[in-house]
């Protein structure tokens, strides 16, 4: 064999092996992995929306997924949006629940974010930021306090206490929700929540 | 140079030719996932995984593989084993996983592996081979350790999460940035370099 085809040869060979190998492990892993993704949404869902027994996703759109939560009797109790949108540094991804008519969040859990240690990342501390997102007032839309309070009683019903040191993160937590709701509130509008089950 | 007894061969990599203390290969998962050290200790297992099984595929293969071609064949190689690596971690360590991020693809460019393949695997026997790797593997992961131990104690006061420091302490949250994996590498290169120089004045 000259060595042109023995330089094909041996590539050839190589990444056919690897590539056999890695689709048995992408075979082997990945229900595994779609189920991680369930089970951390199933989670937000119980979190955002007390008392759900049953979800179900009624709108699934690039950065926004409404889940209808259901309580004992299949009732309606909430909506559970799923949002991504761009923090201060890169991408976070949050849930947070409504009431069925979308005028109260009941609260926020944040699933993913890369802001800054210490700083950005508080938004993921209930102490530091997520209790102050607790039964707040949509109607009017939401507003940023600052400089930030220290207890919720400070705060009006429709505003989100800030960070100290960290206003673009919160102002981004703000803004992706705010969004989102706007887009609910236009499908809820439409009709676009009652059908799919 | 004479030939290394198999201890030896492991020594090495522990301090003589440790990758990040004496080499400074492998800076970026070293700067940059030391923050705390749950992380440093992921990166550094499942480094070492890639680094061992790499390691033993190219000193098996050493011969049948052209010269020529060599790097893109130990390229595939080690992506494989890399993204084996990476979808084991989704799969049974989703916390770990997502506080990774994107470093562990990126295991694929790190000179450390690619580095002994070059200059170990595809020049020695397999078992020989082994033995480098487990060497350098431990000095990596030593290395991650002492870096994300200082980083964590100082920048949150916990150690592997549970609380160290008293309350009296105040978190230097530098420390967790990038700018504290800086200062503390840079402070422990000095430290490592100081220890050499007076080790060889002794010997001289």
């Amino acid at each position: 064999m000259n060595l042109y085809t023995r330089m094909i040869v041996v590539l050839t060979v190589v990444g056919l092996i690897s590539g056999g190998c890695l689709s048995v492990v992408g075979l082997l892993t990945r229900e595994r992995i779609e189920l991680n993704r369930q089970k951390e949404i199933e989670e937000a869902i119980g979190k955002v929306v007390p008392g759900t027994k049953s979800y179900s996703a009624a709108v699934e759109e690039k950065d926004l997924t409404v889940y209808k939560a259901k309580g004992e009797q299949d009732n309606l109790i909430g909506y559970a949006i799923y949002a991504r949108g761009t923090g201060f540094q890169d991408v976070i991804t949050l849930m947070f629940g409504t009431d069925p008519n979308l005028d109260k969040i009941n609260s926020l859990t944040i699933l993913e974010q890369k802001e800054t240690p210490g700083l950005g990342a508080k938004i993921t501390d209930g102490q530091a930021f997520l209790q102050f997102w607790e039964n707040r007032e949509i109607n009017q839309g939401l507003t940023l306090r600052k400089p930030a309070v220290d207890t919720k009683e400070e705060l009006a019903p429709s505003e989100v206490n800030t960070i100290t040191g960290a206003t673009i993160s919160s102002q981004k937590v703000l803004d992706i929700i705010n969004l989102s709701l706007e887009q609910v509130r236009s499908l809820k509008n439409r009709g676009k929540l009652e059908g799919e089950e | 140079m004479p030939a290394k007894s198999i201890g030896q061969e492991y020594m090495k990599g522990l301090w003589a030719e440790n990758p990040v203390f004496r080499q400074l290969l492998g800076m970026c998962p070293t700067l940059a996932v030391t923050n705390a050290v749950i992380n440093g200790i992921a990166m550094g297992l499942a480094t070492s995984f890639v680094l061992i099984l790499s390691s033993l595929v190219v000193a098996s293969i050493k011969k049948l593989i052209p010269n020529q071609v060599r790097i893109a064949s130990y390229i595939v190689i080690i992506a494989t084993f890399v993204t084996i690596a990476d979808r084991f971690m989704a799969a049974f360590f989703p916390p770990i996983s997502k506080a990774l991020g994107p470093y562990v693809p990126l295991i694929v460019v790190n000179c450390i592996i690619l580095g002994r393949q070059e200059a170990f695997a595809s020049k020695n026997s397999v078992g020989r081979s082994l033995v480098d790797a487990m060497g350098m593997s431990t000095g990596f992961i030593l290395a991650l350790l002492l870096l994300s131990s200082i980083r964590e104690l100082l920048g949150a006061g916990t150690f592997l999460g549970y609380q160290v420091l008293g309350e009296w302490f105040k978190p230097w949250i530098i420390m967790i940035l990038p700018a504290g994996a800086f200062i503390t590498l840079g402070i422990l290169l000095g430290l490592a370099l100081l220890i050499e120089m007076k080790t060889q004045m002794r010997r001289a």
